[in-house]
């Protein structure tokens, strides 16, 4: 009677089994299709039409005449430039001051507990912000920074610092390694304290100094921290727009203008669907193939080692 | 595994992908600090003089503005509310340096109001996607209006023949001295010419003023191209500074009013004689600095005299003076604000094509006679105004005559003229241009260089 009873449980039991996995996933799968497959699908869509928003009614289909009009454009080269120098003084900016505050805050300073909380305020700050933060300090009339500098007779004048195009560019990326770096900072203190302590005691004990325990130990054990800050980062420097936004909206001229900006004005100002959405891919490329590079790159090292 | 690898990847890309397609259009997230200039306060009420309708259906409408006089706004709302009281007004502000870009957000997107602020420079564009309904056929009042408007307004609210709003308000851009700083360093009048504005800048720094021309030609600063284009437009004698008949750029030759403009631009950039800082100063900062006495010379919309010379507003109220545009023909830019109604309402029904009518013609048309609300701005605030007939209006010529001379007034607003080029395009390519002319103060490129780069663009949106 027993058995009778127990083989279509069984069998239920079975056919729950086969279905649980596909049921879990099916409501995530449907909210990701819903926010993500499907917006990226209709956006590439869009990027082989002509659609200018001044014209409503007219959506012809035209190949990739979007992403050959955006390559060729003056802005294009200018934006790319931008953000290529952007990128590369951003990423090492935050990695190199992120680990160095990470290496302070490891170190036996009694006030490193405190600090390591009060160094994530920066990135807690919302980056719009931030930003406002940053055009107060930098203001040529009032701003703190030339009002210290005016103070300690280094300058005569106050400096209008971002509208100068290379002052300009400088204060984003300063502004940029302030408000990502403490994320860098305890990302890098998380890889530091994994570091056993006895490999520092055997590379002392083998006559090694500091720099050189550094170069040898520390350094090769944080590589995996470094990869993930190193693409964050990257990630973060090519798609920034927030901070152009409020702090120099791509000027003077267009020297902080990134190829998000442009994106922007592409859509925004220029009312160019298309020709913003396309945009939005090539960067997605851009940013996908530099992570691609990064990862070989650390493969390539570790099969070398 | 191969196999396994190639999903994961596609997987990377598509996030990846979601990343930058979900950044590039994300709409501005809109900042209350930029208001182009303070409120009003004090307001006389524009008395209700209708009866009440009292059977009337209920209808709701919102009206979106940019951030300024948000209480004298809110009170004409209250005494529209108390004339109408089946309709109800919801008021939203957004930053004037965020506005344009907000509303293409919510019109892309849907979520346009019934009733809004546009602008000269927007409406061609707006018009064109359907984001703006012509009021002339739908509101009985609107044409009746039309012979009272100064021609420059009327031309920026006018897209194809129709007519897309009634004027909020309409003005010039100024130039504007102070006058006891040139006094101080010995100038009795004022500039006629842009080489007498070098001339007289190079006396003023020697005298100690650090950069005494401003501008307010932030790249977000709407009125930067109309400045630029007054400078230009003062330096051609006669039409076409900029496009001839067929929308042709003609400003990219040596010699043309323009080409005069931008090398003057570099040589006072080169000799500090202009505040670099002007290429991220905002209006509001702008007038602060003048009224600060930091600088002599400077071009703005004509309402911030009533700002500059309010008494106790600092050390220089009151010696702030109009003059004509220096250059060769004096011509300058006028320009218009207006009030508009969106398809919305009409999709909405009848009862609310009505409801945005009667706001529209409360607030920009005559009220028993008289434009009510209009000359409240322009006494309150200095605000300028299309309609003609008030500048006979002994109030209004009390209140301007307290931070200008009203001669010189009415003298810059027959020298106004709309800015050239009104089209789909002009929004897009004003954009380009401020970076261009960035460029060419700054040296990175020659005059002709920006100049071309400009007419390049004109006719690739043209060609769109």
């Amino acid at each position: 009677m027993a058995v009778i009873v127990a083989q279509p449980v069984r069998r239920k039991a079975k056919l729950w089994d086969k279905i649980y996995p596909y049921f879990s996933i099916t409501v995530p799968f449907l909210v990701i299709a819903l926010f993500t497959i499907y917006p990226v699908l209709y956006a590439v869509r869009i990027s082989f039409y002509r659609y200018l928003l001044t014209k409503p009614k007219s959506h012809p289909f035209i190949g990739l005449d979007n992403f050959k009009e955006v390559i060729t454009s003056y802005y294009f080269r200018t934006s790319l430039v931008n953000t290529a120098l952007f990128t590369t003084a951003v990423v090492i900016g935050v990695t190199i001051f992120g680990l160095i505050v990470a290496m302070l805050l490891n170190s036996k300073v009694r006030t490193a507990n405190a600090l390591k909380i009060l160094i994530l305020l920066p990135w807690a700050i919302p980056s719009v912000v931030g930003g406002l933060m940053w055009k107060w300090i930098l203001n040529s009339d009032f701003g703190i920074l030339s009002g210290i500098l005016y103070g300690l007779g280094i300058i005569h004048q106050y400096i209008p610092f971002l509208a100068n195009p290379i002052l300009a560019k400088l204060s984003m990326v300063i502004a940029t390694i302030w408000k990502e770096g403490p994320l860098a900072a305890i990302f890098f203190l998380a890889g530091l304290q994994l570091i056993p302590s006895e490999l520092y005691e055997a590379a002392r004990i083998d006559g090694g100094g500091g720099w050189r325990i550094f170069r040898y130990v520390t350094l090769p054990l944080l590589q995996p921290i470094m990869l993930i800050v190193v693409v964050y980062e990257t990630i973060t420097a090519v798609l920034v727009f927030d901070l152009i936004y409020v702090l120099t909206g791509g000027g003077p001229g267009d020297s902080t203008s990134m190829i998000s900006w442009f994106a922007y004005a592409e859509i925004f100002k220029n009312l160019n669907l298309g020709h913003g959405v396309a945009l939005a891919i090539i960067i997605a490329l851009i940013t996908l193939v530099l992570i691609m590079v990064y990862l070989r790159v650390i493969k390539s090292e570790e099969v070398g080692s | 595994m191969k196999h396994k690898s190639i999903m994961l990847k596609l997987l990377v890309f598509v996030l990846v992908l979601g990343m930058a397609v979900g950044c590039a259009p994300a709409a501005p997230a809109p900042t209350e600090t930029e208001a182009e200039a303070p409120a009003a306060t004090e307001a006389p009420a524009a008395a209700p003089t209708t009866a009440p309708v009292a059977e009337a259906k209920p209808v709701a409408l919102n009206f979106v503005v940019w951030s300024y006089g948000i209480e004298t706004i809110t009170d004409n709302i209250k005494n529209f509310e108390a004339m109408y009281p089946n309709i109800k007004v919801t008021l939203k502000d957004y930053s004037w340096l965020d506005y344009h870009d907000t509303m293409v957000a919510a019109f892309a997107a849907g979520n346009a109001p019934e009733l809004l602020y546009g602008s000269d420079h927007w409406l061609q564009e707006w018009a064109s996607a359907g984001w703006l309904q012509p009021i002339d056929e739908l509101c009985p009042n609107v044409k009746g209006y039309s012979p009272e408007l100064a021609p420059y307004a009327l031309e920026g609210m006018t897209y194809d023949g129709k007519i897309y709003g009634l004027s909020y308000y309409a003005d010039t851009m100024d130039f504007v001295y102070n006058e006891t700083l040139l006094k101080n360093a010995g100038i009795e009048k004022a500039p006629e010419t842009w080489d007498d504005v070098y001339t007289m800048s190079k006396t003023l720094k020697e005298g100690g003023l650090a950069y005494p021309i401003i501008m307010a030609w932030s790249q977000k600063e709407g009125a930067f191209p109309e400045a630029w284009t007054s400078m230009v437009f003062s330096q051609q004698e006669g039409p076409n500074a900029l496009f001839d008949a067929d929308l042709k750029p003609v400003f990219n030759q040596e010699g043309s009013a323009a080409f005069e403009v931008m090398e003057w631009l570099r040589k006072v950039y080169a000799e500090e004689l202009f505040d670099p800082a002007s290429l991220i100063t905002a209006e509001i900062d702008q007038v602060k600095s003048m009224q600060a006495g930091q600088h002599a010379f400077t071009i703005f919309p004509q309402y911030n005299m009533a700002e500059v010379n309010k008494p106790g507003s600092g050390e220089y109220a009151g010696q702030f003076k109009i003059a004509l545009m220096p250059g060769k023909s004096h011509g300058t830019v006028g320009y218009v604000r207006f009030y508009a109604m969106t398809p919305k309402a009409v999709e909405e029904g009848p009862e609310f094509v009505d409801a945005a009518c009667k706001f529209l013609d409360y607030f920009g048309g005559k009220t028993d006679g008289s434009y009510t609300i209009v000359k409240r701005w322009a006494v309150e605030n200095g605000l300028g105004f299309a309609q003609l007939p008030l500048f006979q209006d002994a109030d209004v010529i009390a209140a301007f005559g307290k931070w200008g001379d009203v001669p010189t007034i009415e003298a810059n607003a027959k020298l106004a003229r709309a800015k050239e080029g009104l089209t789909t395009w002009y929004g897009a390519w004003d954009t380009f241009a401020r970076a261009e002319i960035h460029k060419a103060i700054l040296g990175e490129e020659t005059s002709l260089e920006a100049l071309n780069n400009m007419a390049a663009k004109w006719e690739e949106l043209k060609a769109q």
